[in-house]
């Protein structure tokens, strides 16, 4: 809860160092198929138009980070990624083949992952609860079945263990006792958990303590070794650069930018969301 | 030397008690626990050879019964965020279809009763269909089933009451009497609130009604069906209160174009006295059974008493208030306190769900700050 926000952090502070420090991104192997792909969306709302002719690839094991203004059209997109509504014009490709998705169940369940930022925890349940919900572990047959409550805390502990989340906090802990950063991780390891291959995570740092939104983006880096293919949206130009390697800017519902993170300078891409917006 | 051990065991054992009162404090039963510890004392000092005896439980217990089956409904429907405000309207026109079933058509009491409750469950889709598709508050749409349901009573009984002849072993199963005098009626209670309880605690589809009462959208974004999940709860609140219906048609006999009136209203005083939010999400079967009894001991309680009858509902509302008050500001007072020396911050229930009243505020605060720090 603390006042301090890292898209405030002054120059030379420890995300700063970071970015320094990150090696230099491989570049994409020939041949490689993207897990999910946008290819020329456009998307409008009555007489606004949200996105315009918009394409973007997710490869397995890397960090495409989405950058945009608020307007941009960050949300108008994961929202068509994740299967909420469709575009208007263009197709989604999913491991190279066109796919449609009828609902947002749809696409979880070809393990496509969206973690909204507010959307992630249920305050009054406890943690081992918040991560099976959905998927409950349940013992007994026909209508009498009832919750595995045991398999449920294994799953749970595995679930968070697989991030590589130190929980170490009681597993009956409340949703609504556990931090932000917490709340992110625990939804993040619940989507890979259940088999994601494709991450959509929607400004997970946004609302988080300095410290608190170091360790989600450990996560996100952990999810990318993992081979999961991460889409991080963002308008924390530092939060990018530190961990992505592909990076997308959008503006006003088109692509202003599309980039290597070691072809990209801070300043560069501040630039052109300034310059754009 | 054993007299040092002897006072830290003390010590910790003071500590252990305090610690296991903080704790009880902040389940949501605590407050219809004390309520009836209350009450059975204040009634027992001002009716000491009346209100202390079998008689007495028995009576109260036939009014907590059925009061408390519609409420178990209620208090699910609650968790799960929803009113019913039906399920008086609705008692008392599945009671009408049973009683014309069996008297009119000839039909057995038991399939007549099955037919009935199926009714109230079919009542319940409609309220949860009108919820579901039209997005309407839950509130305003049993509001107007309520109004519906109670107007078709009335039309269909002429506004006279319809008496029935019921078979003895119908009648004894349903509210005979029981071993020690006690109505069969406490046994389906009990039955009742044991169902739901491992239903809410226990299952899936437990989790995903507090899931739902919590956080919908996370629920639905996660894959849990909410729509069908909320439908269900209002057939199962409206079938509870059919079966409520059958039990009171078996005890009276009859049915009139008043029946289960106002039961509504003190479903939701029964299930806030039982701890549960009014904002959902959060609550106990058990709690709303304490409430339910509760009841029952007011209503007879001042009876014995020799209270004017005008006292019920006064009592009754300043119990309902004195609950909502004791499970927020004492609640909240509780689970600010710290544990007690040698325990861990624990997960304490309603310490949560008291946290979570109050992030409201911050989180709505919060996001309007982010918002306002757009990138540079």
């Amino acid at each position: 809860m603390s006042e301090e926000r890292v898209s405030n952090l002054p120059a030379g502070s420890g995300s700063e160092d970071m970015i320094a420090r990150r090696p230099p991104v491989e570049p994409i192997p020939a041949g490689a198929v993207p897990v999910l792909e946008a290819a020329n969306i456009s998307k409008g709302f009555g007489a606004t138009t949200a996105l315009v002719d918009v394409s973007l690839k997710a490869y397995s094991g890397r960090i495409l980070a989405l950058l945009g203004d608020n307007g941009a059209g960050k949300s108008t997109l994961i929202k068509i990624l994740s299967g909420v509504f469709p575009p208007d014009a263009g197709q989604l490709l999913f491991n190279g083949k066109p796919v449609t998705f009828a609902n947002p169940a749809d696409a979880r369940e070809r393990g496509i992952a969206t973690v909204f930022q507010d959307l992630a925890v249920c305050e009054l349940l406890s943690v081992t609860r918040n991560i099976v919900l959905g998927r409950e572990p349940q013992k007994g047959f026909g209508p009498f079945k009832l919750l595995d409550l045991k398999k449920a805390e294994d799953m749970a502990r595995s679930a968070l263990h697989g991030l590589g989340v130190r929980w170490e906090r009681g597993l009956d802990e409340r949703g609504a006792n556990i931090s932000g950063g917490e709340r992110q991780s625990l939804a993040i390891a619940r989507a890979m958990f259940f088999g994601s291959s494709a991450l959509i995570l929607d400004e997970p740092t946004s609302a988080l303590a300095v410290r608190q939104a170091g360790r989600v983006l450990d996560h996100i880096v952990r999810a990318r070794e993992q081979g999961q293919a991460v889409i991080l949206i963002t308008h924390n130009f530092r939060h990018a650069l530190s961990v992505a390697d592909d990076i997308t800017v959008l503006a006003q519902g088109r692509v202003a930018g599309q980039f290597r993170r070691d072809q990209v300078e801070l300043d560069e891409l501040t630039d052109l969301v300034a310059r754009v917006g | 030397m054993s007299n040092g051990e002897n006072a830290s065991a003390q010590h910790s054992r003071r500590v252990v008690y305090g610690e296991a009162l903080r704790r009880f404090m902040l389940r949501p039963e605590a407050t219809s626990v004390v309520a009836v510890i209350v009450l059975f004392i204040v009634f027992s000092a001002l009716a000491p050879t009346l209100f202390p005896t079998r008689l007495t439980y028995i009576s109260i217990m036939a009014v907590a019964a059925e009061l408390g089956i519609i409420s178990i409904g209620v208090t699910l429907l609650m968790i799960g965020g929803h009113f019913d405000l039906s399920v008086g309207a609705v008692l008392g026109l599945t009671s009408y279809v049973a009683v014309v079933l069996m008297r009119d058509f000839g039909i057995h009491p038991v399939p007549a009763s099955f037919i009935a409750i199926s009714v109230g469950g079919l009542l319940g889709l409609l309220n949860g269909f009108l919820v579901v598709r039209f997005r309407i508050h839950s509130f305003v749409v049993t509001l107007g089933t309520m109004l519906i349901w109670r107007g078709v009573l009335i039309a269909l009984t002429g506004g006279f009451p319809m008496t029935v002849a019921i078979p003895q072993g119908f009648k004894d199963a349903m509210s005979g009497p029981l071993l020690g005098g006690f109505r069969m009626s406490m046994l389906w209670f009990f039955a009742v609130g044991i169902l739901a309880t491992v239903l809410l605690v226990r299952t899936k589809f437990g989790n995903w009604v507090q899931a739902i009462g919590q956080n919908a959208n996370a629920a639905r974004n996660l894959g849990v069906p909410v729509e069908r999940v909320t439908i269900l709860l209002f057939v199962i609140t409206s079938s509870l209160a059919a079966l409520a219906g059958i039990i009171q048609v078996a005890r009276f006999a009859s049915v009139d174009a008043l029946r289960g009136e106002g039961m509504e209203l003190q479903a939701v005083a029964v299930t806030v006295i039982g701890g549960t939010l009014l904002s959902g999400g959060y609550g106990s079967v058990v709690g709303t059974m304490l409430g339910a009894i509760t009841f029952g001991m007011i209503q007879v309680g001042l009876v014995l008493a020799g209270a004017p009858g005008h006292f019920f509902r006064t009592l009754t509302g300043v119990i309902v208030v004195g609950a909502v008050i004791l499970n927020t500001t004492v609640a909240r007072r509780m689970a600010n306190s710290k544990p007690l020396a040698g325990f861990k911050r624990g997960s304490t229930d309603a310490d949560a769900a008291i946290k979570a009243g109050a992030e409201v505020d911050i989180g709505t605060s919060k996001s309007s700050t982010s918002a306002s720090e757009a990138p540079r």
